[in-house]
């Protein structure tokens, strides 16, 4: 630990690190365009210069270039540093246009202020400025090369840190250019970085383009809820609409990153379509007027059927507060209990997850990257939780082998090995790997469960892969990450019985679970004993269940079962919606009740590791100015009311419309007092020990392996199959079609070719989709992505297993045929 | 004493007590006669007075009244809506709009000064790096409708250059818009050919 003086204060830091680092942890910021904490050091800008007094290497230096030593004596104000800066500054300057007051950087831009505080305020080089032509990028990103001071920033982090190609870097000195080898929309779905980290404005946000500067906005901490990662992110809203969402730094989740689904997946909260008035059978009215109408009709179902017919249904979209006010109205009033999920199979594998995630096992994203060895059961990372893509490739950077355990075509930005199983197989894998990988005696020494269940396990029919085996005994610090989404609770348990036994082991195992929604480990959490509404279905269809309160849910939209929930919501009394989209549920309730985003009442959110966040409102919302003006100048007239402004939180509307007093809805979340302002603190979670190790995980399951049957699963894609950021236009293009994929083993055997169309009789009707052929996907399997237009609710069931003879090749009827007549939302 | 006190006393030192009487009388005399002397001569002087709605004086160029969004010697619009004049606006009596129009060029979309609210103090015409918004002569614009002192773009867009008569932003941006494609602007080379490595 070398003790350095920078600007006559000490400090001491560990070996290794560079002198701009030890400034920092001081407080003294030195200038930088292309050194940046998540990228590190590469001396292409030459800003950080700092007089070394004392030291090996004595005069100007970069500091970022320079490690720290034993006594040496800094001056980041030395005059002859601070000339070097200033000339550094003027000669970056040389080039650059003069397009501030046009450029979208202007307010934020790192190279304005270190201009203007370096004091170059005027022009002296009179000559011809060096230009560029800009190529199109896509519909999210303006590239303007003109203004590019080759940091090298982009290059480096879209092909080291990210991992895609299509970026690179071309020409010498100042005709050094940063852009694609032909003009195209950016492959990396973590393209929308680029503008984060550009200390200029050549790359840009394209949707926000022109819409203010910085200093305009109402920005405010958040946190992102399109997938259950929960990714630190800043809003930036002005004139009552949300303009832009960028990256917050967050130490343990998403460190400086984050995915595109979360950047440009806002557009729902300012739709034009956006319910923003409470409507009664049809007809708009005002909010107080609609919730005394819902409580006499809750009142009166109450009264004529019994308090039990009345049934409350939250999401995992929902907040927590959100959550708790849906349990509590149902404690209240001697409602059916509440119910947080539509599935039975979702419910049960998160509920199943949450109660084996431990202090002692739990891997934060940022701990994840820290993994020697990581093996992904059941889960497609860039699909499911973009961010995890991202931490694995830098893992696998620092040397980790990765290994996914997917049925599906899985994609990753780094190099892995892919098993392509059937889901049935998966437990069985895990369980073969439990029984191969490692020193199965040292674990056995520790703790008699450990020994049992070690004992009991079955001879494994399928053969762990011999590279996961070697790379799993050499490892010190293995990882387990395991999906909730298409798995069962079988390979869930197995997975953390897999990580405790690698723990017992001695070594620093960590689990990862991935979630459905942003608050699924919260509607775990809200309500353990609580149902699904596939287990109240049959309730409704007899006729015991009269009224249903749908609260930010759409089970009219999103239930697997299309035809059957149609027919259940039509014998109901009374649908109450309380949501903020205008979704197929939001159309058929009898009372519609508005309500409001994250980014307009914040909200708790509890991530897929238990980090409880929470964030308040950006900005108050009501419908923007840009639609109540038409476009031009917002009204002269002064108002009381802000246009739209109705709506508040569900979990208030909620307990306005409640018949009893719900009790402590304010309640619910104390956080201890010594949080973690900036990223949240993991909730407490039960001792889950007595849960691992569970010895009917130890016995076959026994469903692989029967060539007549199929397995289709409903997945989640990075784009155009979540909720909320499937509705953003600027992701409508890279959304993954939808199709169906097969191995092609089996199109072979129906026989299909790549572009066929293939007609599935499923449990809910019938399907035809587009048939892409990939080799790299397990056998016996369909999968289908959860697109809005791919009657993925006729399904059944988002997992189900469905006979060989169920699939045959559809002719293509007219010119559109794929896309059902009426495509769900 | 406090020190104020003592201070005031080491500025004005008071005379004795029986001169004063006299030199105030004397004083008061003076400056009695010398008033009526000037106003005596003044009666045989040319007025100066001017008056105000019957004669209107020509005000210097740089007078601040009225404020006007002007346009480039090619007759467009100068404001690319750069928000610089709103946020240096100590009243926060400017809003705007920007958007990008067909040929590239960002303009204001809609633009907003509300003059019942302005200071008339010109910070608005230093912050922009256009020469668009200039204040003007023109101060006669009191109106008895608070509402009608809001002035949108058409009100406040004048179809000549102001006082700047030769700047056009446009010409020097290196933005590519309809007019102007890379490397056609001020002082720029062509494009670097990036398929070569020939300086």
């Amino acid at each position: 630990m070398p003790t350095l003086t920078i600007d006559n204060r000490r400090i001491e830091v560990p070996e290794g690190t560079k002198v701009i680092e030890a400034a920092e942890a001081l407080g003294i910021m030195i200038p930088r365009f292309c050194y940046h904490r998540a990228l590190g050091s590469v001396g292409a800008c030459r800003v950080c210069a700092v007089k070394i007094v004392d030291g090996t290497r004595k005069g100007v230096q970069m500091s970022c270039m320079l490690d720290v030593e034993e006594g040496m004596v800094v001056s980041t104000d030395d005059p002859e540093a601070v000339a070097m800066r200033r000339h550094v500054i003027e000669w970056l300057m040389l080039h650059h246009p003069h397009d501030c007051p046009v450029c979208d950087e202007g307010g934020h831009c790192l190279l304005q202020d270190m201009t203007v505080s370096g004091g170059h305020g005027l022009r002296r080089y009179l000559g011809n400025k060096r230009t560029h032509l800009d190529q199109y990028l896509g519909p999210r990103i303006q590239h303007e090369m003109n203004r590019c001071i080759q940091c090298y920033r982009c290059v480096r982090y879209y092909r080291e840190f990210s991992g895609y190609r299509d970026l690179g870097v071309t020409g010498i000195g100042n005709r050094v250019y940063f852009g694609r080898e032909r003009e195209g929309t950016l492959e990396n779905p973590f393209s929308g970085n680029l503008i984060d980290i550009c200390p200029t404005g050549v790359f840009t946000d394209k949707p926000a383009r022109y819409f203010g500067r910085r200093w305009d906005l109402q920005r405010g901490p958040s946190v992102c809820i399109h997938c259950s990662l929960g990714c630190s992110v800043t809003v930036g809203a002005r004139y009552r609409e949300v303009a832009r969402v960028e990256a917050r730094y967050a130490k343990a989740v998403n460190g400086h990153f984050i995915c595109d689904r979360g950047r440009w997946g806002f557009p729902y909260t300012n739709e034009a379509s956006r319910p923003r008035a409470a409507r009664v059978d049809g007809e708009a009215t005002t909010v107080g007027e609609a919730c005394a109408a819902a409580r006499n009709r809750l009142l009166h179902v109450a009264e004529t059927a019994g308090s039990e017919a009345v049934a409350c249904l939250g999401s995992e979209r929902a907040g927590l507060e959100t959550l708790k006010a849906v349990a509590g109205i149902c404690r209240a009033n001697g409602w059916a209990d509440p119910l947080f999920w539509l599935e039975r199979r979702a419910r049960e594998n998160v509920a199943a997850a949450v109660s084996l995630l431990g202090d002692d096992l739990v891997l934060s994203l940022r701990e994840l990257e820290a993994a020697d060895c990581v093996l992904v059961f059941g889960a497609d990372p860039l699909g499911e939780a973009p961010m995890a893509a991202l931490a694995l490739r830098q893992a696998r950077r620092q040397g980790a082998p990765v290994f996914v355990f997917d049925p599906r075509p899985v994609e990753l930005p780094l190099d892995f090995h892919h098993v392509p199983l059937a889901i049935e197989d998966l437990p069985e894998c895990i369980r073969s790997l439990v029984g191969a990988a490692g020193d199965r005696e040292t674990a056995r020494g520790a703790d008699p469960t450990v020994r049992s269940f070690t004992d009991q396990l079955a001879e494994p029919s399928v053969p762990p892969p011999p590279e996961a085996v070697a790379a799993l005994r050499t490892s010190r610090r293995p990882a387990v990450v395991c999906g909730t989404d298409v798995t069962d609770a079988a390979a869930i348990g197995l997975a953390a019985d897999f990580a405790a036994l690698m723990k017992a082991q001695g070594r620093r195992a960590g689990l990862f679970y991935l979630m459905p929604g942003a608050n699924g480990f919260g509607a775990a959490l809200a309500g353990t004993e609580a149902a699904s509404l596939e287990e109240l279905l049959p309730r409704i269809e007899g006729g015991e269940i009269r009224a249903l309160v749908a609260v930010e849910a759409d089970p009219l939209g999103l239930y697997p079962d299309r035809g059957r929930i149609e027919a259940a919501m039509r014998k109901l009394d009374l649908l109450v919606v309380l949501d903020y989209l205008d979704t197929d549920s939001a159309a058929a309730a009898d009372v519609f009740l508005p309500s409001t985003t994250v980014f307009e009442t914040g909200g708790t959110w509890i991530n897929q590791e238990g980090r409880i966040q929470i964030v308040r409102g950006a900005h108050r919302g009501g419908i923007p100015v840009s639609q109540t003006g038409g476009g031009g100048h917002p009204p002269r007239v002064f108002m009381e009311e802000v246009p739209g402004g109705q709506a508040a939180a569900s979990g208030q509307t909620l307990t306005r419309l409640s018949p009893a007093e719900v009790k402590g809805a304010s309640e619910w979340v104390r956080l201890p007092p010594d949080t973690d302002k900036q990223s949240g603190t993991r909730a407490v979670l039960p001792d889950p020990s007595a849960l691992r190790f569970a010895p009917e995980r130890t016995a076959l399951s026994g469903a692989a392996g029967d060539e007549a049957m199929l397995t289709v699963i409903a997945v989640d894609r990075t784009f155009g199959t979540e909720v909320l950021s499937s509705r953003s236009p600027w992701l409508s293009a890279e959304e993954t079609a939808p199709t169906v994929w097969m191995h092609p083993e089996e199109a072979g055997r129906v026989p299909l070719s790549d572009g066929d169309l293939l007609e599935i009789d499923a449990g809910g009707g019938s399907l035809v989709l587009p048939v892409k052929i990939v080799e790299n996907m397990a056998r016996r399997t369909l999968v289908i992505p959860r697109h809005r237009d791919a009657a993925w609710q006729r399904l059944g069931a988002t997992r189900l297993r469905i006979e060989r003879d169920c699939i045959r090749k559809a002719q293509p009827v007219g010119e559109n045929a794929p896309v059902k007549e009426s495509p769900p939302r | 004493m406090n020190p104020d006190e003592r201070h005031y006393r080491k500025l004005k030192p008071v005379p004795p007590q029986r001169f004063r009487t006299i030199s105030e009388i004397g004083e008061a005399l003076n400056a009695l006669g010398q008033g009526f002397v000037t106003t005596f001569r003044h009666l045989f002087r040319k007025p100066i007075t001017e008056e105000y709605p019957e004669y209107k004086r020509t005000l210097p160029e740089r007078s601040r009244a009225r404020i006007v969004l002007t346009r480039d010697p090619d007759g467009n619009e100068r404001c690319v809506a750069c928000y610089l004049c709103s946020a240096a606006c100590p009243v926060s009596c400017i809003s705007m709009q920007s958007a990008e129009d067909d040929n590239g060029r960002r303009y204001a979309r809609w633009f907003r000064i509300n003059f019942g609210r302005c200071i008339y103090c010109g910070l608005c015409e230093e912050a922009c790096p256009t020469s668009a918004i200039q204040l003007t002569p023109q101060f006669e614009h009191v109106k008895r409708e608070i509402l009608s002192m809001v002035y949108e773009k058409e009100d406040l867009l004048v179809d000549h250059s102001g006082k700047d008569k030769t700047y056009n932003f446009y010409r020097w941006a290196g933005i590519r818009t309809g007019d102007r494609d890379k490397g056609e602007h001020e002082r720029e080379d062509k494009p670097v050919n990036v398929r070569s490595n020939m300086p």
